[in-house]
């Protein structure tokens, strides 16, 4: 047990931040954006510029282009892209988790295709999983996909699919078994976005300008090559994906530098001398840092090449604890300057009410600490 | 980084594990409440064995140290580990012999240990007095709290040198979180056990959800404390990672010892059951600490600096 990092990670980290110090200058979009079209427009240039470094896959094996770095690495990079509001866009999920499941499951061509565009930053992958009555309830879904021949026809129809509107790709999720196999019955295909057949609607919401899309999938026809592992074996790469997923993106560096940006205001209007001002300052600074310290254990599991674990569910219940936390203090202690369109805190407020339904609700983080850490039994 | 324990913190847990198991625990921790007494055996055998030692010796660290201060509070040694074994060897102190208190902020109230404690660690502001005590002087008060506890009367002090205030306020975060966290993580340990055995309804009592998503919010506010608390150690307990583990832990503290005692029900209330010998004690760490607000207005003061 120790807590230091190593000369490799730390260097790693100066030479990170030294080029965001440059190649961030007068981005501004730390705390809103991420998903709307200016942000992505920002981000499919900002990515290709840290392609070129090697920095968008540097933890990806460098058979399949990617640096060959630790996952302490990747996670460094993901803090310190998350502390600037995330520049990568939404391709943060591409580098995470939908290029690594396709090198653990894909096959050659597959890679050969997928994975380069992913590697130069070309791309944006979104995640086809929650439909309008299959949500935290995955298994439940009812999206099919029919084999045709030499290929699939899908049809169904997807809801709160973040990035869809600008994504060119989505790891879908649907049924080729029947209803009654559940988990068992359910496979993934690697779907382009321009499929005939495959329409994306935006939803009006009012939690970031990316969260709310819907895709319907109209006999939407694609090949057996878009099939990602075995036919009706979807379930455990989903299992893998989501693991990764639930601390892949590292909330409370956004959260906490929403925080201090909110602790600076307050202490230039003099708000900090107050002394319950502080108190819940404090507070929700410790719970950022309890997540960080939570998730950073988790990734000493991915470093260390251990099977996924139920650590991942407590690391996100203590995110989600942090960017609540974080959200309310700015309603609290900003007044109505934090009403304001665009203000500080204001997106946090915002996203922090949905920061407990994506990527697995925080009820089903706490049912799966109950089951698998606490091992209590099932209802 | 890595969160595993090495080798060597392994060998030295089970040690010390196996000297508690003779020397501490639930029968021994009542028989000395019985008498309101400190247990010198136990002070004796620790440093017999150098786990007094621990903060400044070659295979070991500040990080062991803590590491051992929460075994020792986890099996309910009557001991005062935080000075022995991290706060005193921080400041360069000698330990004597017998239970040490401190105060963080003033004077002291009434104190762990304070009848029989020979020595004070005060800090006043950016004041650190080290006072001698006399423990005839001192006045026990009665407490269902676990410790015997009791007003201390200084004698003679002196005044240590500018800044090491900060040091030991610091050091005594870390370690009574530390103690907090070891205890925690036994009273959480017995309402899961609880839970599983009971049966209400005809259904087990750790089978309803609204039970067990409280139970895993506590494991959450327990682990995150604890990982802090290492960390902070590791880290040589800077002002600003102190205060904000012992912030977190005074967070876990509240809510554990309000839900453990509300799911473990009227038998958690009786002091046949055990879980009171961890969840009272823990209010000591609690007042010691400054409460919740304390750390919290400390870790905003240590991040924001000209907070106030």
């Amino acid at each position: 047990m120790e807590f230091a990092w190593n000369e490799a990670d730390a260097a790693f980290r100066r030479e990170l931040v030294e080029f965001l110090d440059r190649e961030l200058v007068g981005w501004e979009r730390s705390e809103t954006g991420l998903g709307s079209a200016v942000h992505s427009d920002f981000s499919r240039g900002f990515v290709r510029r840290l392609a070129e470094r090697g920095w968008l896959t540097p933890h990806w094996p460098e058979e399949y282009g990617g640096g060959g770095q630790g996952a302490w690495q990747h996670f460094v990079l993901g803090e310190e892209m998350w502390k600037r509001g995330e520049p990568r866009g939404p391709q943060y999920m591409n580098v995470n988790w939908v290029g690594p499941s396709v090198i653990k499951y894909g096959t050659q061509e597959q890679k050969r295709r997928i994975l380069p565009p992913i590697t130069r930053g070309e791309v944006f992958w979104c995640q086809g999983f929650s439909e309008p009555e299959a949500g935290t309830d995955l298994a439940a879904l009812k999206t099919r996909a029919v084999r045709d021949g030499d290929g699939y026809v899908l049809t169904g129809q997807k809801i709160w699919t973040s990035y869809a509107n600008e994504a060119d790709h989505c790891f879908l999720l649907a049924r080729t078994g029947s209803a009654a196999d559940g988990r068992d019955g359910i496979s993934v295909f690697l779907l382009p976005l321009r499929t005939p057949g495959v329409e994306v609607r935006r939803i009006s919401g009012f939690v970031g300008d990316h969260s709310f899309n819907e895709v319907f999938l109209t006999e939407a026809r694609v090949g057996a090559d878009c099939l990602l592992g075995e036919e009706n074996k979807g379930w455990e790469i989903v299992r893998r994906t989501l693991a990764y997923e639930r601390v892949g993106a590292p909330r409370y560096a956004r959260a906490a530098l929403v925080l201090d940006r909110m602790a600076e205001r307050c202490r230039a209007d003099g708000l900090l001398s107050d002394s319950g001002v502080r108190e819940r300052f404090g507070q929700a600074r410790a719970l950022c840092e309890a997540a960080r310290v939570l998730v950073y254990r988790v990734i000493d599991e991915r470093a260390k090449a251990k099977e996924p674990s139920a650590l991942a569910n407590q690391a996100r219940a203590a995110m989600v604890q942090a960017e609540r936390a974080v959200g309310d203090l700015a309603l609290d202690a900003l007044g109505g300057e934090a009403l304001v369109e665009g203000a500080l805190g204001d997106a946090q407020f915002r996203n922090s009410l949905g920061a407990g339904i994506a990527a697995g609700s925080y009820e089903v983080q706490l049912n799966l600490i109950s089951r698998l850490i606490l091992k209590l039994p099932k209802e | 980084m890595d969160f595993d324990p090495s080798p060597t913190q392994r060998a030295l847990l089970d040690a010390l594990g196996t000297l508690l198991s003779r020397s501490a625990g639930t029968d021994r921790s009542r028989e000395l409440a019985e008498r309101g007494a400190y247990d010198h055996v136990l002070e004796a055998v620790l440093r017999r064995d150098g786990f007094l030692d621990l903060f400044a010796s070659e295979d070991a660290g500040p990080l062991e140290a803590t590491l051992a201060v929460e075994l020792i509070a986890a099996e309910l040694g009557a001991v005062t580990p935080v000075p022995h074994l991290l706060v005193l060897p921080a400041l360069g102190l000698e330990q004597p012999a017998g239970p040490v208190v401190a105060s963080l902020d003033g004077p002291a109230g009434p104190v762990r240990y304070g009848a029989e404690a020979t020595q004070l660690l005060l800090a006043d502001g950016d004041r650190c007095v080290v006072a001698e005590l006399d423990p005839a002087a001192a006045e026990p008060v009665p407490s269902a709290y676990g410790y015997p506890l009791a007003r201390v009367v200084p004698a003679w002090h002196r005044e240590l040198a500018a800044g090491t205030a900060g040091t030991l306020v610091n050091w005594w975060r870390v370690g009574a979180s530390a103690e907090a966290v070891g205890m925690m993580r036994r009273a959480l340990d017995l309402t899961v056990a609880y839970t599983k055995d009971r049966t209400v309804f005809r259904r087990s009592l750790g089978s309803f959800q609204a039970l067990q998503h409280r139970l895993a919010e506590l494991s959450v506010l327990v682990e995150g404390a604890r990982w802090l608390v290492y960390e902070a150690a590791f880290n040589g307990a800077p002002a600003e990672a102190s205060a904000v583990a012992a912030a977190h832990t005074m967070t876990a503290l509240g809510r554990l010892t309000r839900e453990t005692h509300q799911i473990m029900g009227a038998i958690g209330l009786t002091t046949e059951h055990d879980l009171h010998l961890w969840t009272l004690r823990l209010q000591a760490q609690r007042a010691e600490l400054g409460g919740g607000q304390g750390p919290r207005r400390a870790a905003a003061d240590a991040r924001w600096a000209a907070a106030s």
